[in-house]
């Protein structure tokens, strides 16, 4: 197995977020495709994504509904709000600009 | 998602949640078993990977919001079961507060009701009574000529209207009449204080003015009580005072909330006669009025201020002394001596609340004493403060909430009781009602406990030694000195509030029982007093006046079972409202308005021998002092002394100041001084006695002095004879004179009642609290006990040192309880001048009583510390 990175503190909301963004998913689902995208490099702990979900349904980023999976089975599906969409251009922003100074000063020093 | 039906669908939530994580669990396990993992091994990989189930549900809790709302909710639930199973500590907690809050909402309730509830006029606040205070009666009346050139002047101050009550006599064909308590009221009162009759028309303009005042408007009591209800009531025609009057209204029920106009049966249009309307000198109309909306109380009070400051000056004869005021009519409606007697019953109330909320504070702090191991270790494994703190608070509050269900439950009981208990003569009655501010005074009352004295114990648990409680195996409870302390402090303090509480009933009781019992200057035994009011009708000139009361003399002087029987104005023992200012003879004349001031009676010349007062020089009134014969004056001890020192005052001359006539009389004797038996005023006044013939009036007391005990029959003759006399003619509230005075002091009798509920709450309170505490420190020295018993200490000495240190706190505490008590007295005696309130033996009793006390609730827990079993404790250590 890949030797796997921690996550940067503060960036699983962003990151689920992100993958919300591109349409519902549950919880197991999100964790597959974070995996996925990160070409398995990224290992979401279960203990963090699901206080994380929870979370952000509180503060209205997300909206949840329980459907059936293709092998029906019933499982809660999150979707993004336009309150999340928002947070999301806002945090990607804001990555985006945190990386651009970090890279910056890591070159330049 | 909703935060407050995340609150109530909690469950719900929780089995989503564990669904949910199921869910995940078993697609990670699917998934390796697909990747070639054992189903067993792959379960398990799958839960390592997960981690604990439960703390991912507890952090995905947290990370909700209003989690602090759900874990309270919690907290209440866990304290609720953990106070179920330690009943006994439950119930006493519950119950202490209970009283205590029960005392002071009781009480609130009472000042709700008489003071706080909004007058039901409309735009009360422009309403006002306008007061003439003179240095005998800060809260005095107008006299008509005075209020009709106020009203003259009106303008200056918006509109004013008057009326005056007092006993009318009330007939209807074919019944025995009745005496009413009545007014006579100027047209317009009910319209200016915006009142409208439930039935039938108010009051037209111009019908206050003689022969067009023949109607009455009822109270609704009175409809209900003496008319039965009637409709057809409106248009009917009474007889009062001897004369056909139509009713044209009734007025509704919420009159009875303005307690001056509460207690009155009827109304009538007051028509003053071209006599009435010139008097300067009877002040008997009660004057309200409406501000006009522009201008600002204190443009108006000042307006009513200089207005009396210019009658002052005008007529100094009726004025000098007196200074107008106008005051809220909202602050006048719990009636006179409410203003400062229910907030002091409320401050006595909190008396016995803080008694009980120190109990409270003890019996927390000992509870968690008890649980200080377990808190020192709930701290150690990492218990954050407020983790420790929340169910001490919460178990604080829900002892308290209880206690204020109770306490209203309290309260509804002891408002019924006290409307029972201060029933007027007439029906009349308030209400104690429980509304939202009562509820809400009480809702406060228990949290501000909870708050206050459920963080006592609070901060003992942080502030608890880790270490040494842990070290010393649960021993380390001793609290050490400061909580030891802190706890004699808590019942020093509950021993000062009931020494304050006790003594201050203890004098008002003695000064109660003194009152009703103060027979100075006349004897009470065998005598029966009435009242009878002759019609205006019948009686319309002196001459009539004065041959009735000697025909009505002559007739019950002859019943059998009678001794003596006499007529006067007023009865010796109540205060007799009537004051005048005389000129003595030979002296230089005082300003006008200034001259020595008396109280008068009026009294038949029987009067004196009747009621059993001596005469101390010269003679009686006899049957010569007619109208047409010379005034003469009879003084009391006290007048003569101060009007003529030791010379004999016999045969000197005095005259009325303030009639215009200034006619010299003669001083024909001198009697002792007789005490009123009333609350509210001075007995040492100078009193001054008119023969009745000289001083003609419809309203007289009858007093007879029977031979026999058996009053009632001779009550019955005296009804028989009057109603033969005339059947206008009734006699009201004929009883003895003992009757007479009780029932009069009727609400001196519930305001003693209420102290003495207070004194006697506080005594059990603080007795418990007492108890409780010298029982737990004896528990925990009993390791010291045994060491001083197997040291050679005997049983007794051990007891006694248990003692010594109960009676210590108990008369400390009495000590500092003695200023309240003298605290207490003060207001009392300020509030009724007529009642004694001091006494020394009162207060050495009440710390007697104290120490008594705490020496029986410390007898217990003394007699277990000398039993204690040395071998057994001492091994135990």
């Amino acid at each position: 197995m890949a030797k796997k990175e921690d996550l940067l503190q503060g960036t699983l909301d962003m990151l689920v977020l992100r993958v919300l963004s591109r349409g519902e998913l549950h919880g197991w689902g999100i964790t597959l495709k974070l995996e996925q995208l990160s070409k398995s490099a990224l290992q979401v702990d279960e203990g963090s994504l699901y206080p994380a979900l929870y979370r952000m349904e509180e503060k209205g980023w997300i909206e949840a509904e329980w459907k059936m999976t293709e092998n029906n089975r019933r499982a809660k599906y999150y979707t993004l709000t336009r309150t999340g969409r928002k947070q999301l251009e806002e945090a990607t922003g804001s990555w985006d600009r945190m990386t651009a100074i970090i890279a910056l000063v890591m070159e330049s020093a | 998602m909703n935060p407050l039906r995340q609150l109530f669908h909690r469950r719900k939530i929780e089995a989503d949640m564990a669904e949910e994580m199921r869910f995940h669990l078993e697609q990670r396990m699917a998934d390796q078993v697909a990747d070639g993992l054992p189903p067993e091994e792959a379960s398990f990989a799958a839960q390592r990977k997960f981690g604990n189930l439960a703390s991912i549900q507890e952090q995905a809790r947290e990370g909700r919001g209003w989690r602090w709302l759900g874990n309270f909710l919690r907290d209440l639930h866990l304290s609720g079961r953990s106070l179920l199973k330690s009943p006994g500590f439950t119930f006493l907690a519950i119950l202490t507060l209970a009283l205590g809050i029960g005392a002071n909402t009781a009480m609130f309730s009472v000042l709700n009701t008489l003071l706080l509830k909004p007058l039901p006029y409309p735009d009360r606040e422009q309403l006002d009574r306008i007061y003439r205070a003179t240095p005998q009666n800060p809260d005095g009346n107008l006299a008509p000529a005075d209020f009709l050139d106020l009203r003259r002047a009106q303008d200056g101050y918006g509109e004013l209207a008057a009326y005056t009550a007092g006993d009318t006599s009330l007939a209807e064909p074919g019944r025995p009449a009745e005496m009413a308590y009545a007014a006579r009221s100027t047209a317009n009162l009910f319209a200016l204080i915006g009142a409208r009759p439930q039935l039938g028309r108010d009051f037209r303009p111009g019908e206050d003015t003689p022969g067009r005042d023949h109607v009455v408007i009822l109270s609704r009591r009175a409809w209900l009580n003496r008319f039965g209800g009637r409709t057809d009531i409106i248009g009917r025609s009474i007889r009062v005072d001897g004369e056909p009057h139509q009713v044209i209204g009734v007025m509704p029920a919420a009159f009875n909330d303005w307690r001056s106009l509460g207690a009155i049966d009827f109304f009538r249009p007051l028509a003053l006669s071209p006599v009435e309307a010139a008097d300067r000198l009877s002040t008997v109309l009660r004057v309200v009025g409406r501000r006009a909306p522009a201008r600002s109380p204190a443009e108006t009070g000042g307006f009513i201020a200089s207005f009396g400051a210019r009658q002052a000056a005008a007529y100094p004869e009726a004025n000098a002394e007196s200074s107008w005021r106008a005051v809220p009519l909202q602050i006048t409606a719990g009636g006179r001596g409410s203003l400062t007697v229910v907030p002091m019953l409320i401050g006595l109330s909190g008396f016995v609340l803080l008694i009980a909320c120190s109990n409270l504070a003890n019996l927390l702090l000992a509870r968690t004493m008890a649980r200080a191991r377990e808190f020192a270790v709930r701290a150690a494994l990492g218990a954050s403060r407020t983790q420790l703190l929340r169910p001490l608070i919460a178990e604080a509050l829900v002892l308290s909430l209880a206690a204020g269900v109770g306490a209203l439950l309290a309260a509804q009981w002891f408002g019924d009781y006290l409307t029972v208990r201060s029933t007027g003569d007439n029906g009349e009655q308030v209400h104690f009602l429980l509304d939202w501010h009562v509820a809400g005074w009480a809702l406060a009352a228990s949290l501000g406990t909870a708050l206050a004295f459920g963080l006592a114990p609070a901060l003992f648990a942080l502030r608890l030694d880790l270490n040494h409680t842990l070290k010393s195996g649960g021993r380390g409870t001793t609290g050490g000195r400061g909580h030891q302390r802190f706890r004699q402090a808590l019942i020093i303090g509950q021993f000062a509030l009931a020494m304050s509480l006790l003594a201050g009933a203890g004098l008002f009781i003695r000064g109660v029982y003194d009152l009703n019992n103060r027979r100075g200057g006349w004897e009470s035994e065998h005598l029966l007093t009435g009242t009878i009011l002759l019609p205006s009708a019948g009686y319309s000139d002196a001459e009539k006046i004065t041959a009735f009361q000697r025909l009505a003399l002559q007739r019950l002087t002859a019943l059998p079972g009678v001794g003596s029987a006499s007529l006067a104005a007023f009865t010796p023992f109540f205060s007799w409202p009537d004051s005048r200012k005389f000129l003595v003879e030979g002296r230089d004349r005082p300003p006008p308005g200034h001259e020595p001031a008396a109280v008068v009676n009026a009294v038949s010349p029987e009067y004196f021998d009747t009621v059993g007062t001596r005469i101390l020089a010269g003679r009686a009134f006899n049957a010569r002092d007619l109208a047409a014969a010379g005034q003469v004056f009879i003084l009391g001890q006290g007048t003569a002394r101060a009007l003529f020192g030791s010379d004999n005052p016999v045969g000197r001359r005095l005259a009325l100041a303030g009639d215009g006539k200034s006619q010299w009389g003669e001083i024909v004797g001198v009697v002792a001084d007789v005490q009123p038996a009333a609350a509210e005023t001075d007995s040492t006044v100078n009193q001054v006695y008119l023969p009745l013939a000289q001083e003609p009036r419809r309203s007289n007391e009858i007093l007879v002095r029977t031979t026999g005990t058996a009053t009632a029959p001779v009550a019955d003759a005296i009804r028989a004879t009057m109603a033969e006399l005339d059947p206008d003619l009734p006699v009201r509230k004929l009883q003895t004179a003992d009757t007479a005075i009780n029932r009069a002091n009727y609400q001196l009798g519930v305001l003693r009642d209420m102290l003495t509920t207070f004194a006697l709450l506080g005594l059990g309170l603080a007795s418990i609290g007492i108890y409780g505490v010298i029982a737990r420190t004896m528990a925990q020295r009993t390791g010291e006990f045994a060491i001083r018993l197997a040291l050679g200490a005997s049983v007794p000495d051990i007891t006694r040192l248990v003692l010594a240190s109960g009676v210590k706190l108990a008369l400390a505490g009495s000590l500092i309880g003695l200023l309240g008590a003298f605290g207490i007295s003060r207001i009392l005696a300020a509030n009724f001048p007529g009642i004694h309130t001091s006494g020394n033996a009162i207060l050495a009793g009440s710390t007697l009583l104290l120490v008594a006390v705490a020496l029986v609730a410390c007898w217990i827990p003394a007699r277990r510390a000398g039993r204690v079993d040395v071998m057994t404790v001492l091994r135990a250590e």
